[in-house]
């Protein structure tokens, strides 16, 4: 992170993120806690353009500082965005470093979504429900629910990533 | 974005990995449907512990004991009622047939609580008088 | 470069735009209210309270209240137990008055105007006929006895001494049972043990006695279903639905406690005058804004018959709806279009 640009650009990017999730919390659902996850759509952006350290960092302040906006910063709600975030991002860059040329946003999307499920649930059933039971219950729902939203991300942040290569030269000094 | 668009967004290893997901969960959802538990079940419990759990498509008759007493219960076209009592009042046999709430024995410390959330206009009542 | 300093500039306006956005949103959104619902064992019943907030912890600690409550007052008026405040008046009726609390004081204050407004149908001094039955032995006392103790049976022999907290029973072998007020008084405190920790919606049943405040999620009343006391099984175990707004409900029935003897049918609810049960209705149930009154009124209706039952409900601004002895549904006038029949009446 040498350069003054970058600094400005993760600090652009999370807020980005951050008014995604704002707003997604708007809308009404059914079932509260489920979301699509459009902050998402900035990280994989921001994985794929700028590398693995920005994304996380993208992630990280999302995620503390929706937290502390919303109130619940170091409460159930910000430990399970935080394993989700955390974990989403160690996957995708994991299978990036691996096989970098077999996923595209959508997959990388996808891995991201699954481990940042998979990692919500583990949290849930080790810190708040001890029960093993209703946690396996939902998983196969979470994961269709997760395949489906991570979908819609990765073909967004697909689009994005297309539209900002198309203004190439306002992006200076790219590290990758 | 035309479908030609997004599948061209997408590569190999993408396709796979979302139709595996796709494949997985719902063999998941299916699996998880024929192992779910009481969904339509009468719970036993003894001191307030539950120790008899049975769903209500299979008639039988159960003898419940506990320190303080023992009860018969049984359960019959999806119904359940208990049919003789050792407490002294007999309230609890006296509350014939029911297909869902509780029926206590006090004495005993027994209760039987049949778990069927209720269709149809039982769902809209929200507490019985009578 | 000026242009640098241009993008700079802006990139930081929109940043701070975001955040901006960001901080009103997220501390915006609006907590939901939810149902809260749970159910104890107390006055030798199921007591179910329901209540409607945004916090669970909220209505833990209101429900927790509420129980505690409604145990509190059992310890004061169990028939059963020696230790309770009824015991005690009861143990030395004839000798002399004993020292209440306010709300023993309060229930039987309020027991002797439902007395006098009922004419006597209902009477808490029934105790001594009533404890010599028995509806799980199937026992039926003796003419006799039950002539020989009417003469105990009369709320007038109550003596209630305000100044000093006190509550005398002038006759020895005076028994008094507050089972027909006690589960309605008890809703009603708890109802307002409930709205004292910041609830502003909720249910109250003991047993059957219903109190409800407050609107549903949705905004509609609290539902309540009248049994039907000639169920067969579950298909009409309910025979209408009433919605309560900040009402309460009770309902006396012959089909509570009761045996069968030689094709007659021996229930709990005793004619004061006569010692036997009254056989005027099935089934009486009465709406009112207190539980106490309904608790006590839907017993004293149910003694006094579907004619002078509806006749006082009118008097009194209540509300009820009665199955006579054949069936037949008596209702108050006031009921029509507040009360939705389930089963083919």
């Amino acid at each position: 992170m040498m350069l003054p640009q970058d600094n400005y650009r993760i600090a652009l990017l999370s807020a980005y993120a951050i008014a995604l999730h704002a707003f997604e919390s708007l809308i009404p659902m059914p079932i509260p806690w489920l979301r699509v996850g459009l902050a998402n759509i900035i990280a994989i952006t921001t994985f794929i353009l700028f590398g693995f350290r920005s994304a996380m960092m993208v992630t990280l302040i999302r995620v503390i500082l929706a937290s502390l906006f919303s109130g619940s910063f170091l409460g159930p709600g910000f430990i399970l965005s935080l394993g989700g975030g955390v974990s989403s991002m160690l996957a995708m860059g994991l299978v990036l470093s691996l096989v970098p040329g077999l996923f595209g946003p959508v997959g990388l999307s996808l891995i991201g979504a699954l481990s940042h499920n998979l990692s919500q649930l583990f949290l849930a059933y080790l810190l708040f429900i001890q029960k093993i039971e209703p946690v396996l219950l939902i998983t196969p729902f979470l994961i269709l629910i997760g395949t489906i939203t991570g979908t819609v991300n990765g073909l967004a942040a697909d689009l994005l990533i297309k539209g900002l290569k198309n203004n190439q030269e306002s992006i200076q000094n790219t590290r990758r | 974005m035309s479908l030609r668009q997004t599948i061209s967004a997408t590569t190999l290893g993408d396709r796979i990995l979302l139709v595996s997901l796709i494949l997985a969960s719902c063999a998941g959802i299916v699996f998880i449907k024929d192992v779910l538990p009481n969904s339509g079940g009468v719970i036993i419990e003894v001191q307030g512990k539950p120790t008899h759990r049975y769903l209500l498509d299979q008639d039988r008759t159960v003898r419940v004991e506990s320190p303080y007493g023992q009860l018969t219960v049984e359960i019959r076209g999806k119904r359940v009622r208990v049919i003789q009592a050792s407490c002294q009042n007999k309230l609890c046999e006296h509350q014939g047939w029911v297909s869902h709430g509780a029926i206590i024995c006090l004495p005993a410390r027994i209760s039987v609580s049949v778990g069927v959330p209720d269709k149809s206009g039982d769902k809209r009542i929200d507490a019985t008088t009578g | 470069m000026a242009f640098n300093v241009q993008r700079r500039i802006s990139s930081c306006l929109l940043l701070g735009l975001f955040c901006l956005t960001g901080i009103s949103l997220l501390s915006c959104s609006a907590p939901k209210e939810q149902v809260y619902r749970k159910s104890m064992v107390q006055m030798d019943t199921l007591v179910t309270i329901t209540v409607v907030t945004d916090s669970a912890d909220r209505a833990e600690k209101a429900m927790e209240r509420a129980f505690g409550e409604i145990s509190r007052l059992d310890t004061l008026f169990n028939f059963f137990s020696e230790k309770s405040e009824l015991s005690m008046i009861n143990s030395n009726a004839g000798l002399s008055g004993v020292r209440v609390s306010p709300e023993t004081m309060e229930v039987v204050e309020k027991a002797i105007e439902a007395s006098e407004k009922t004419g006597g149908a209902f009477d808490v001094t029934i105790g001594p006929e009533i404890s010599q039955w028995n509806f799980s032995l199937k026992i039926k006392p003796e003419d006799e006895s039950i002539k020989k103790r009417l003469g105990l049976v009369n709320y007038k022999l109550i003596q209630l001494d305000k100044a000093k907290s006190t509550i005398h029973l002038k006759e020895k072998g005076m028994l008094m049972d507050l089972g027909g007020i006690a589960k309605g008084y008890a809703a009603d405190k708890a109802v307002e043990e409930l709205k004292k920790n910041r609830i502003t919606s909720g249910l109250v049943a003991v047993a059957g006695e219903v109190k409800a405040f407050g609107r549903k999620p949705d905004g509609k009343g609290w539902k309540v279903g009248i049994k039907n006391p000639r169920s067969t099984g579950k298909n009409d175990e309910i025979m209408a639905m009433v919605e309560l707004n900040d009402a309460a409900i009770s309902t006396s029935g012959d089909y509570q406690r009761y045996f069968i003897l030689d094709g007659n049918r021996f229930h709990h609810i005793l004619d004061p005058k006569t010692g036997y049960p009254a056989q005027g209705c099935q089934s009486a149930s009465v709406i009112a804004g207190d539980g106490v009154y309904t608790d006590a009124f839907s017993t004293g209706v149910f003694v006094l018959g579907p004619q002078k039952g509806i006749a006082l409900l009118e008097q009194m601004g209540f509300e009820g709806l009665i199955v006579d002895k054949n069936g037949t549904i008596h209702t108050t006038p006031g009921l029509k279009g507040k009360i939705e029949f389930t089963t083919n009446h």
